[in-house]
């Protein structure tokens, strides 16, 4: 028996499953509830200014939750790896776990910290005896969602980065500093180059899952934010506009999928 | 080490832990706290409290916990079976066909859940097959979801198994299938427990899909902890929470032990 | 039995059909109960050939014989083989007498006859005492052992060996070496197939050698033979490493930068080039016959022997002589020689490859 015969099996599984209930999402994106098939959706879609908001917020979340991830991420895996200190494998360790958990659980901890009656609030009003609400009311605008995201997604950047590190020759460095080169430059010349690889595959596989990021921002409970994913999930279980619904799917998969295959590409190139 | 003087590592470790404990610690302990909590009005919870938990523990909340544990389980098995399977038979095609398998079964990485929680509603709310408001096809919709990665995780162990202990089994006589069952997969069990492990707990916590398919008689956990939250029950919430992060650990732990078991034997 | 191997014009390709050719039409007969040593540099195609005789890759032309039965096309579960490789691969998941058991299993074996089979072949190889443990609970040795005694345990007509002692050190491998030796004297039935590149193992064992080098068998017979009537270059040098002097031959002598060297020179024509072959533990020190004389370049001490590097008309002759009193000093000159029975005149173009 040929070997593409036992492939089969699953492959239609997962087409039975997944390929053809996505093929189903973008047939019924042109077929409006008036009958027929038109482009007529798109075009009500793309014209309505809640969806240029979503998609506006969506990719300028995506892509600062991105951004602060790589700082954040290769910081703290800067300090794991090239500064050791006890307890790091329990940190390392302790991120794995981290990953495990639901994205919403960040929200959920930071209503306790940053709410209206929260933590920081409290301290603000203990502090200042003030019986008004605390300054820190940025949770249910984009800033909160985008802390959230930073705070859920870094790992994801720290785990390929500590791979990467644990691979890269400590000789060098030692080379390196003997030659009278500072932390600084040993960073900037030996250790960031080789690390590039795996910062590229890391960030491009956040920016896809910050894309895709629901649990958050419905977590915020933010009506003032919405993104691409929220949209899809208010659009068909809220205002039962199924078209609509698969329009702004469809524009999702597209940009997402896009750029899940550069992450393909990038992490290939990587050798991740 | 890169930074040698000891006053440059106690500057550094500093910064660490500034940036460390409030950003990654400081939300799961917060949790914590607030599932014991009866009042937070000021900088620190008090009143503390166990009715939470006993709230989180019966009724409603319990059979959320019971319906998340039964999802995650028959998500887990189809997401491990299909996986393994897909991946074995990959692992046999040329590079062209690996590719092709590799990318469809990524592929429900990149698509948004609530999408594919859509594309499942789309697909299975009109004949031939109607599963419109079964917990069947929450179960499905996760293991969608989670397939890609044990086929992730399973592949990268087949592509490390070496082809030697496969060929010292065919040279002895072991036909094909003899070999699959007798070495390959028991060489493969830690990979496949961890990939398991990972499924599950991705499965516990999955919401995106789930909000757009669960009927009111199978809620799972994250949907409680979310319909808590909305409603104002911060607090019972925050139980709800700890409750699903226990038991993640504890099934990732006991896969953990069957691990280290099956890898040291 | 179902016993011998016969390689008939087998050519393996990899990458294709224009790919890169790992063996070239190999025509080479293991006689029943023979042990015959694939003898190369690594990148020969010696492993090539072994891997076309158990089934891990298909010829692009020519057939495989086991015994009288042709296997091109089996695969390798069907082929009736033992095998053991470099590292051993014995299976991490399963105890020794698991291991062992694994092929008697495959082969439904009646049940009751695979304790006591099991027990033979860990006799054989002297680990009956290890039966319990797991592989990574044995030594380097050990594993091997066991290794050897589950390819043996099946009963298989033929054992393939590849490299099977390059994982050992030194001293493992002379143990392990007396140990292959003993066990085909007490299985004279199987014909072993060795892949080596060490040429000690391969002198030490076989019965006859297969000399491999870039896809091609380049020579073959006794050890013997190709040590002292070596038929190429290529063996020559490979097998003991010896001294190879560019020649012009004349009426039953050679000339060497102006020195008359008494050699056999039949089947190579008067005035034709050629290459002269004389193993260095054959050149001696001082007058004789078929002297040499030339300047010393180099001298290297060991211990039993000192070896001296003598510039003879522009060419290096190495002489391996018995411990020196006295090593001559370098740019000293000296004379060399040797019996015209120890030299072996190879025509030019016998280079191989």
């Amino acid at each position: 028996m040929p070997a593409f015969v036992w492939a089969l099996p699953p492959l239609a599984l997962l087409g039975l499953v997944f390929l053809y209930p996505l093929a189903l999402v973008v047939q019924q994106s042109v077929r409006p509830d008036s009958g027929g098939t038109s482009l007529q959706p798109y075009a009500d879609v793309f014209g309505s200014a809640a969806f240029r908001d979503a998609l506006g917020t969506t990719v300028w979340l995506a892509v600062g939750a991105t951004v602060g991830c790589l700082v954040l991420g290769f910081t703290l895996a800067l300090v794991i790896a090239f500064v050791p200190f006890p307890g790091g494998k329990a940190v390392a360790r302790f991120i794995d776990v981290f990953l495990s958990f639901p994205s919403f659980l960040v929200t959920l901890a930071l209503l306790f910290v940053y709410g209206t009656k929260g933590m920081a609030n409290g301290l603000w009003t203990d502090a200042t005896g003030s019986t008004g609400d605390g300054p820190f009311q940025f949770l249910t605008t984009p800033w909160g969602v985008l802390l959230a995201e930073i705070t859920y997604f870094t790992p994801f950047v720290m785990r390929p980065l500590l791979a990467a590190f644990s691979q890269l020759d400590t000789a060098q460095l030692e080379v390196a500093s003997s030659l009278g080169a500072r932390p600084a430059r040993i960073v900037r010349r030996v250790i960031l180059p080789e690390a590039l690889p795996a910062l590229a595959a890391g960030g491009s596989l956040v920016l896809v899952m910050c894309l895709n990021e629901f649990g958050i921002v419905l977590f915020t409970g933010a009506k003032g934010v919405t993104t691409l994913p929220t949209l899809v999930y208010g659009k068909a279980m809220l205002e039962s506009d199924y078209p609509a619904a698969c329009v702004v799917a469809v524009v999702n998969i597209a940009i997402s999928v896009g750029l899940y295959g550069l992450y393909r590409v990038v992490s290939r190139r990587a050798g991740a | 080490m890169l930074v040698h003087s000891r006053k440059g590592r106690w500057a550094l470790w500093a910064v660490f832990a500034v940036l460390f404990l409030p950003v990654f610690a400081l939300p799961l302990a917060v949790i914590v706290m607030a599932s014991f909590a009866g009042h937070w009005s000021g900088a620190f919870p008090s009143a503390f409290t166990g009715e939470h938990y006993e709230a989180a523990t019966r009724g409603e909340s319990l059979d959320a916990l019971t319906t998340s544990l039964l999802t995650a389980l028959g998500a887990s098995l189809i997401a491990l079976a299909a996986g393994t399977w897909a991946a074995l038979a990959a692992s046999r095609l040329g590079k062209g066909g690996r590719r092709v398998v590799d990318a469809l079964f990524m592929l429900p990485v990149a698509v948004p859940s609530v999408v594919v929680g859509l594309a499942l509603l789309v697909a299975f709310s009109k004949p031939p097959v109607i599963l419109n408001g079964t917990s069947t096809l929450v179960v499905l919709a996760h293991a969608v979801l989670v397939t890609a990665f044990a086929y992730q995780s399973v592949s990268a162990a087949v592509r490390r198994l070496d082809p030697a202990y496969e060929q010292a089994a065919a040279s002895l006589g072991a036909r094909p299938a003899y070999v699959l069952w007798r070495v390959k997969l028991p060489l493969l069990l830690p990979s496949l427990t961890a990939a398991a492990g990972l499924c599950f707990a991705l499965s516990m916590g999955e919401l995106s899909a789930t909000v757009m398919l669960y009927p009111p008689d199978w809620t799972p956990l994250p949907v409680r902890i979310y319909a808590a939250t909305d409603r104002g029950a911060a607090f019972t919430g925050a139980a709800l929470a700890v409750v699903l992060m226990a038991a993640t650990l504890l099934v990732l732990f006991a896969v953990s032990r069957v691990r280290t078991r099956a890898s040291y034997r | 039995m179902n016993s011998g191997i016969r390689f008939d014009s087998v050519t393996v390709t990899y990458g294709g059909h224009d790919g890169h050719t790992a063996l070239d039409a190999l025509d080479l007969t293991v006689e029943p109960g023979e042990v015959m040593a694939l003898l190369g540099p690594s990148g020969s195609g010696k492993t090539t050939a072994l891997r076309a005789v158990a089934g891990f890759v298909r010829p692009a032309s020519g057939r495989v014989f086991i015994g009288d039965r042709d296997v091109t096309a089996l695969p390798p579960h069907r082929r009736g083989i033992g095998m053991v490789v470099q590292q051993y691969a014995l299976f991490p998941h399963l105890r020794v007498d698991e291991n062992v058991a694994f092929g008697l299993k495959a082969q439904k074996v009646p049940k009751a006859d695979v304790p006591g089979r099991v027990a033979d072949a860990l006799e054989l190889v002297g680990m009956g005492a290890y039966a319990k443990r797991y592989p990574r609970e044995l030594s380097g040795g050990q594993q091997q052992r066991v290794a050897i005694a589950r390819a043996l345990a099946i009963r298989p007509g033929v054992l393939l060996l590849d490299e099977p002692l390059s994982a050992l050190d030194a001293q493992l491998r002379s143990g392990m070496l007396a140990e292959l030796a003993r066990l085909h004297r007490e299985l004279p039935d199987v014909s072993i197939l060795y892949v080596t590149h060490d040429q000690v193992e391969a002198l030490t064992l076989a019965d006859r050698i297969a000399v491999m080098d870039r896809a091609r068998l380049q020579d073959c017979g006794t050890p013997q033979e190709l040590y002292r009537r070596p038929r190429t270059e290529f063996t020559a040098s490979f097998v003991g490493n010896a001294n190879l002097l560019p020649v012009a031959v004349g009426e039953g002598s050679v000339s060497l930068g102006g020195a008359e060297l008494k050699v056999a020179t039949d089947g190579v024509a008067a005035g034709a080039a050629a290459t002269l072959c004389v193993r260095p533990h054959l050149v001696g020190l001082g007058p004789g016959p078929n002297a040499l004389t030339g300047r010393v370049t180099e001298v290297q001490w060991r211990g039993a022997t000192h070896r001296l590097f003598v510039e003879v008309g522009g060419q290096v002759v190495k002489a391996d002589v018995r411990e020196l009193r006295q090593p001559p000093l370098l740019g000293e000159e000296v004379v060399l020689h040797f019996a015209p029975e120890d030299g072996v005149l190879l025509a030019a173009g016998v280079r191989g490859g």
